[in-house]
């Protein structure tokens, strides 16, 4: 190996470019750049300001987060609903007065104080509700108007009134409390935000209500269609952002005792920031209270560093504005490509050097060498079959085959003319294998493991198994269950063949080529699942040995056959039996005079096998190339390998022409004929072996003679 | 578009893109549909001598007559390579070792003629020469173009037998055809038509979808043979040099990622993903290796129309057009057939 490659196998064997892609299809993944954002600014400022974590400073920056984050938590419903509030900051200054004039002025208790300033709020919160939900006026200009006219309300009655305030002897020991006292450290705003932003959380999360904002805010009109009463929903977002925005403006009022000309100014735009900067998407839909709440400290922690470093306020307001605009752009354009990004990075090839083949050249004299043995067979519903991986045909000669359209297709005996769907089970029906008591069993691709009785009940045995410990990706799920076969046991031993990909993508890890098969076997007594084998290149076909002790399994992309012991000395062990052929082996099943049957689904190429040592160039290309134009394993031409129990390969039937069975995925003997699947072939074909024992037949060989 | 565009291309590099066929290049299925005159070994040029079409195969050239049997008209040492008629009905025949024979008799060529790809006489009895590449043979035409060469070059062969050097350092010119004052070439590698004419260049067709090459006088207009199809795995290999390199160095060249004139007729060849067989259909709009594809072209070199074969069909590898009695012939490599096209 030379230094290149062994720096290639470096690279690309022992760094987990995997996990790019596997975070990345995570939800919370949205969360990560705010939460990044959160951590610079307060270690920033932390370690700039002296005295900046020291719990005097702390206690008050938190009173002045606590009421910030609350009006945040109501702008973020909003927003989730698909609109926006600019009426929180004098809605906020209004409730400060209407608390202030309530308790100076009118000398009225602390709590109707609290009520007139939830009056305010709600009042306000019902404008902008039923000007946006009801009338359907512009969310942005109608809550700007009401922003503008709000504000002149508060200054006309500060002006007037707030001598009046100033003046006045009131006093109350809850207020006194509300605005200085701490509850176990602590203090009333933070206790009321911590209240609000998990009950908004689990409404948001957990609720009719909190579905139907977010379904609104994703869309519209599907929330319409859906019976989802849009303009009622809307409205009440308004209510509670009034609400939310009053509640702080009473709990301010409580700490400062007084109203002033810059109570709430600029409230909106830092709200605003701090709800988009947490990453609550502007379109709607997209957001949480937590998100708000990580915007809300990012926000606050930001202005009052800045006023602490002495910076004056129109550097400050450059930074917030800033901070806004780029927390827009990335919301939008993160919105807009992520999936883009994830399709981008999500495949992320190895270095795999595969060993020299045996040449399939015809005439080459190998036991491999293709020929065009099964170029001319009897069709079996050609055009009527899509996708037919797998096929078995029963005691009673009838032939059965999963299709892409997530059935099982019946072919009656004896010329296989007519057909009926046996069973559907969804997904797409991969292999077949029938077990004491007739019913089929089937891998489902992307489903997982289902039994049908022989009256058509389909039953699910397994979809999932024990979670790896390191995985990002949830491994438990069978992401593409492949073939199975049963031990005399009753046990079931199936294949899930990758973790990275589903189903239908089944060739796009034949690029990435990381090696995430497994092996599991099925309980019927316990209906557990265990994984017995992990980290093969695409695990496939399984086939027990005709004496029941062990089982063979193809690897696929690495081109080898294994056997697993399942009884004496080596039990629970896996042992290479063939290695380096020249094909992809895909099922494996028995043959009448005590050998075995392989499919190949298709060729290795020089050029491809050369790719596998090219991580980078596979990685390039499945970035700079749509997929139509990657280079893949030759899967347009496959055959039919028969081997030994020692592994010896005994020779192979071959379409050249790839006229009739360009890819082979599956083949079974059945009373001297051969049948012949293919995943993307459109037809079953039936070829007449020679010399082979016409009596002989799978469930015969599996369960004996019918009882 | 995004402003962020530009710096993120610093990381994924470009996407590959090819141009679509469109416009003229509108894929139809009229090779596919002609009558095919005779089947014939990988044909590499025609000519037209005395209302006869001659057809350069393997070491010999053959006449096609009239029932569409072949018979040999001249046999040589060496696979044959281009074929031209003089006006006065001189035939001129090269070889992939380099010589050059006229009515038989072999024509000494200076150094720097050494990869004759196409040959055409002007009005004036000059024979105009296409030198692929001084590095490789006419029939090492992938290598060439796997590493990226751009070393052919145009000559002028007057009757008294004294040459010139109309222009170099082109990437495998592999058509030529007077016009007038100039010299039209068709430069494959970088997928162009460019007129030469004292000295000077002008790029008359560029980002061709394909490899262009020889050329022929239709009437007006002109038909040009465009050899095999652009790909965006190819043209993304040629951008990927490690993997380039060690595909030459470890790999027969029928197997390379690289433009064919057939493909495939070999499990080994390369596969890529829309080229898989499907429900028994394979794609005609799936990436190939090698395409048939026959452009006409106007009296100003531009495309105004095309005969496609495409990805499922067989009549690949398009390498030269003539008419001849009111048809079009067109020699089809990939196909192994000479085929007959309405005029």
């Amino acid at each position: 190996m030379s230094f290149r490659e062994r720096l290639q196998s470096w690279r690309y064997n022992l760094v987990p470019d995997h996990l790019i892609g596997e975070i990345l299809s995570k939800r919370w993944t949205d969360n990560a750049i705010p939460f990044l954002a959160l951590i610079l600014v307060v270690a920033g400022f932390g370690s700039v300001i002296p005295g900046f974590f020291k719990p005097a400073s702390l206690q008050d920056s938190t009173r002045q987060l606590g009421e910030f984050s609350i009006v945040v938590t109501g702008l973020t419903v909003v927003m989730l609903g698909g609109g926006i509030d600019l009426s929180v900051g004098s809605i906020f200054a209004l409730a400060t007065f209407s608390s202030v004039a309530a308790f100076f002025i009118f000398d009225l208790p602390v709590w109707v104080a609290f009520l007139a300033a939830l009056a305010t709020g709600c009042v306000f919160g019902a404008i902008n509700g039923y000007l946006v939900g009801f009338l359907r006026l512009r969310a942005f200009l109608t809550t700007l108007v009401t922003f503008i006219i709000g504000r002149a309300i508060f200054d006309i009655l500060i002006v007037n009134y707030g001598a009046a305030v100033q003046t006045s002897t009131a006093s109350s020991d809850t207020w006194d409390f509300i605005g200085d006292g701490t509850l176990g450290g602590l203090s009333i705003p933070v206790i009321g935000a911590a209240v609000i932003a998990i009950f908004t959380h689990i409404a948001l999360t957990r609720s009719r209500i909190g579905w139907h904002i977010l379904a609104v805010g994703g869309s519209r009109r599907s929330a319409h269609n859906a019976g989802i009463k849009v303009k009622r929903t809307i409205f009440l977002t308004y209510v509670f952002s009034g609400l939310c925005a009053s509640t702080a403006g009473f709990l301010i009022a409580c700490r400062l005792s007084g109203a002033g000309p810059g109570t709430g100014l600029n409230m909106e735009i830092l709200a605003l920031t701090a709800a988009v900067v947490g990453g609550n998407s502007l379109g709607g839909g997209r957001g949480s209270v937590a998100k708000g709440l990580m915007g809300a400290v990012i926000v606050l922690v930001m202005n009052n560093g800045l006023i602490r470093l002495g910076y004056g306020t129109g550097t400050n307001q450059m930074v917030i504005g800033i901070m806004l605009a780029i927390a827009v752009t990335i919301d939008i354009r993160w919105l807009k490509n992520r999936h883009k990004v994830l399709n981008e990075v999500y495949v992320a090839p190895i270095y795999l050097k595969m060993g020299a083949a045996q040449s399939a050249l015809p005439g080459s004299g190998t036991p491999f060498a293709l020929n065009n043995a099964i170029s001319q067979t009897d069709y079996i519903g050609l055009g009527a079959l899509e996708g037919p991986e797998d096929v078995i045909l029963d005691r009673d000669d009838h032939l059965y085959c999963g299709t892409r359209h997530g059935e099982i297709v019946r072919f009656f005996a004896p010329d296989y003319r007519r057909s009926e769907v046996f069973a559907h089970v969804g997904g797409f029906p991969l292999g077949l294998a029938f077990d004491r008591d007739g019913n089929l069993l089937s891998c489902v691709g992307a489903m997982g493991l289902y039994s049908i009785t022989p009256d058509r009940v389909v039953t699910r045995l397994s979809a999932e198994t024990r979670r790896s410990l390191t995985s990002v990706q949830d491994d438990a799920r069978l992401r593409d269950p492949n073939d199975l076969d049963i031990a005399p046991d009753g046990k079931v031993y199936f294949t899930d063949s990758t973790k990275r990909f589903d189903a239908h993508d089944w060739a796009l890890d034949s690029i990435e080529n990381r090696a995430t098969g497994r092996l599991l076997v099925y309980d019927p007594k316990t209906g557990a699942t265990r994984t017995l084998l992990d980290g093969y290149h695409y695990l496939n076909g399984v086939c027990m040995a005709h004496d029941g002790r062990s089982l063979f399994v193809a690897e696929s992309w690495a081109c080898r056959v294994h056997r697993y012991w399942l009884e004496g000395p080596k039990a629970g062990t896996a042992e290479c039996v063939i290695r380096d052929m020249p094909g992809y082996p895909d099922n494996i099943n028995r043959a009448s005079d005590g050998t075995y049957w392989m499919a190949w689904l298709g060729m290795r190429t020089p050029s491809f096998d050369l790719s596998l040592r090219h991580p980078g160039f596979r990685k390039r290309m499945t970035r700079r190339l749509p997929q139509d134009d990657w280079l893949f394993p030759n899967i347009n031409t496959g055959g039919v390998v028969k081997f030994d129990e020692s592994g010896r390969v005994l020779g192979t039937l071959g379409d050249l022409s790839g006229r009739s069975h360009p890819m082979v995925t599956s083949m079974r003997e059945h009373k001297g004929w051969l049948f012949i699947g293919g995943i993307l072939n459109n037809r079953i074909g039936r070829l007449k072996l020679d010399g082979a024992d016409p009596r002989w037949t799978g469930p015969t060989s599996y369960w004996g003679e019918r009882a | 578009m995004t402003i962020l565009d530009p710096l993120l291309d610093l990381f994924r590099g470009k996407a590959v893109t090819v141009p679509p066929l469109d416009g003229a290049f509108r894929p139809n299925r009229l090779l596919d549909e002609a009558s095919a005159l005779t089947s014939i070994s990988e044909p590499t040029d025609l000519a037209v001598k005395d209302g006869r079409t001659l057809v350069a195969s393997g070491n010999a050239v053959h006449a096609l007559k009239a029932d569409g049997s072949t018979e040999v008209v001249e046999s040589f040492t060496a696979p044959v390579t281009a074929l031209a008629v003089s006006p006065t009905g001189a035939l001129a025949v090269a070889l992939d070792s380099g010589r050059l024979f006229v009515d038989g008799t072999e024509v000494k060529l200076p150094d720097g003629i050494n990869c004759l790809i196409a040959l055409s006489y002007a009005a004036n009895g000059i024979l105009l020469i296409a030198n692929g590449s001084f590095l490789h043979r006419p029939t090492d035409w992938r290598r060439d173009m796997m590493e990226k060469n751009a070393a052919g070059s145009v000559w002028a062969l007057h009757p008294d037998g004294t040459t010139r050097r109309l222009a170099d350092g082109l990437a495998w010119p592999s058509g030529v055809l007077a016009d007038g004052a100039g010299v039209v070439v068709a430069e494959a590698w970088q997928r162009r038509l460019v007129r030469i004419a004292d000295g000077r260049s002008q790029v008359l067709v560029s980002n061709m979808p394909g490899y262009p090459a020889r050329m022929s006088r239709a009437g007006e207009g002109v038909l040009l043979a465009v050899f095999a199809p652009v790909n965006r795995l190819i043209e993304f290999v040629l951008q990927e040099d490690d993997y380039r390199r060690a595909m030459m160095a470890e790999i027969p060249p029928d197997y390379w990622i690289a433009p064919a004139l057939a493909s495939g007729n070999s499990f080994l060849e390369p596969l890529q993903c829309g080229g898989i067989k499907t429900m028994g259909i394979h794609k005609p709009w799936s990436p190939s290796r090698s395409y048939g594809l026959l452009v006409r072209l106007d009296r100003g070199f531009q495309p105004v129309a095309s005969y496609h074969s495409r990805a499922d069909g067989r009549r690949h590898g398009v390498v030269a057009a003539v008419t001849a009695g009111g048809a079009i012939h067109v020699a089809c490599a990939g196909g192994g057939e000479i085929l007959a096209l309405d005029a």
